[in-house]
């Protein structure tokens, strides 16, 4: 599978006759294997030219940059290798009709709300009481079908999203409180370690969606944006519970993160290097755990889940066959 | 109006007459037209996908290297490309048994292209290098009636709005579309 490379020392990442080196403010010269990459993320203050921009559009691989205050900062994406005409129309299409809309929106967020159950019954076999979440959780998923707009659908998440994060103080090891979801800087510990963690999975949603012909500036829950990726985004909200909270909780339940990990600012609380480092040798490691697929036959990755989303919608905006948002089924 | 026959409408593309539209059916979708239908369909509509896996490069080598010096590459309107040895016959090669079926339509095509478009009557031959067998094939009476229904059979299936659905078969394991198809 292709790997993520993460930087987080300043410098220069230059391209070096066929290969990516990065020299760092020291002096030291490191070297990226670029044939095995999907992305390259850059964490610290790195300088790049456009040389080193063609050469990884070459190779296909995204740069994905990472601000200090609000995480991520944007992609320089490799020219898409694919462009199908017919499938933005039919992206778009879909979109304008607000039925269809409404459809792909309730299964994005069905997807989200069953994900966001599996997390917290797992934490209820273990010790604790979400017997009431539980079934508020599953309340929400019933009302879905019958939301008849895209407003009420997000109206619907969020409700749920809600009674999910309520589960967070109880989860979380003494020394970290949540309080409720904070963006903005994020005020806390724990807002902080979601900020980082959603921007990465939805980072590598975008290298999942460039596999396919699909635009990801066009989106069916999330408004189309200017700014953000939005399909990006829909796709995102599905694995977070997998890919972000799981990995919060149990670097947090385990010490591997404390709070001297973090440090705070007059009104914000960001991640220190070494804590955005330990944080994201984990994700990695996570995105690399496998799973039995049931229709595949195989064992794919969770990063291939997300490239798997991605053709599961394009081939449901082409053929008309259903889509079915991921659900977590081990 | 009653619809117009796919194998009027590919001549007359071909040899570029007024046609109510255009149909091009290339050797490949021949080979589809036999392999499965739903591949077809997402070829004509360039669906790609890119499974980084190697099963998906199936065939090519073979076909690149074997007999390289006795042949020579012709391409004819940019929609069909044979190999014609040095005794006039045009050539297939496959790298498998298992793809005799498709490979024998597709050169029949080709055959009936030579024929109808082009105005010239070869015969062809069908080569496993790997298994060094070759196999004559000419196009009768029969052969042609075989080409003509499965052009009818390429138009339905590239102008309908949605593919045929996927049937797990053994060929599914090599085809680019695998994880598009199963990934559910
Ligand atoms: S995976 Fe199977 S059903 Fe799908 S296109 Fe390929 S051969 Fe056809």
């Amino acid at each position: 599978m292709d790997r993520n490379y993460h930087i987080f020392s300043d410098g220069c990442l230059e391209r070096h006759n066929d290969t990516v080196r990065l020299v760092t403010l020291d002096g030291e010269k490191k070297y990226l294997p670029i044939e095995k990459a999907e992305a390259v993320y850059l964490h610290g203050q790195i300088d790049y030219n456009t040389r080193l921009v063609s050469f990884l559009n070459k190779h296909g691989v995204a740069l994905h940059i990472f601000g200090w205050n609000d995480y991520y900062a944007g992609s320089v994406m490799p020219k898409r290798g694919q462009t199908s005409g017919r499938t933005l129309v039919e992206q778009v299409r879909a979109y304008d009709d607000p039925g269809h809309r409404v459809d792909l929106a309730r299964k994005f967020v069905a997807g989200s709300i069953h994900n966001m159950r599996s997390n917290v019954s797992y934490y209820n076999r273990r010790g604790h009481d979400f017997d009431s979440i539980l079934t508020t959780l599953a309340d929400t998923r019933d009302r879905l079908a019958e939301t008849t707009d895209v407003a009420e659908t997000m109206g619907v998440e969020a409700t749920a999203r809600r009674a999910y994060y309520s589960t967070f103080d109880a989860i979380l090891p003494d020394g970290f409180v949540f309080d409720g979801r904070r963006y903005n800087p994020p005020d806390n510990e724990t807002n902080s370690l979601i900020s980082f963690a959603n921007s990465l999975v939805y980072a590598n949603v975008v290298s999942a969606i460039r596999a396919t012909a699909l635009d990801p500036a066009v989106s069916y829950l999330h408004e189309p944006g200017e700014r953000r990726y939005s399909l990006a985004l829909d796709i995102a909200d599905l694995f977070k519970p997998l890919l972000a909270d799981r990995v919060i909780f149990r670097l947090l339940n385990r010490n591997q993160l404390t709070t001297d990990d973090f440090e705070t600012d007059l009104n914000s609380c960001l991640l220190t290097e070494s804590g955005r480092q330990t944080f994201s040798k984990a994700f990695e490691e996570s995105l690399e755990e496998t799973v039995e697929h049931p229709r595949l036959d195989r064992n794919v990755s969770y990063q291939y889940l997300l490239r798997i989303e991605a053709y599961k919608l394009k081939k449901h905006l082409l053929t008309g066959e259903a889509y079915i948002s991921f659900k977590r089924w081990w | 109006m009653s619809a117009p026959d796919p194998v009027e409408l590919l001549l007359q593309t071909a040899r570029d007459d007024a046609s109510p539209e255009e149909f091009r059916v290339t050797g490949v979708m021949m080979q589809y037209y036999v392999v499965c239908k739903r591949e077809l369909w997402f070829h004509s509509r360039h669906v790609e996908i890119d499974r980084g896996n190697a099963a998906v490069v199936r065939g090519t080598n073979v076909d690149e290297t074997a007999y390289a010096d006795k042949r020579k590459h012709v391409s004819i309107d940019g929609t069909i490309a044979i190999d014609v040895l040095d005794d006039g016959r045009v050539m297939e090669v496959k790298p498998s048994s298992a793809l005799v079926e498709p490979a024998k339509l597709q050169l029949l095509y080709y055959l009936w292209y030579l024929k109808h478009v082009v105005g010239v009557e070869k015969s062809g031959v069908l080569a496993h290098p790997t298994e060094r067998k070759r196999e004559d094939v000419e196009l009768g009476e029969e052969e042609s009636e075989r080409v003509e229904n499965a052009i009818r059979g390429v138009y339905d299936v590239v102008t309908s709005d949605s593919p045929p659905s996927a049937t797990e078969k053994p060929v599914c394991d090599s085809c680019a579309y695998h994880d598009f198809c199963w990934s559910c």
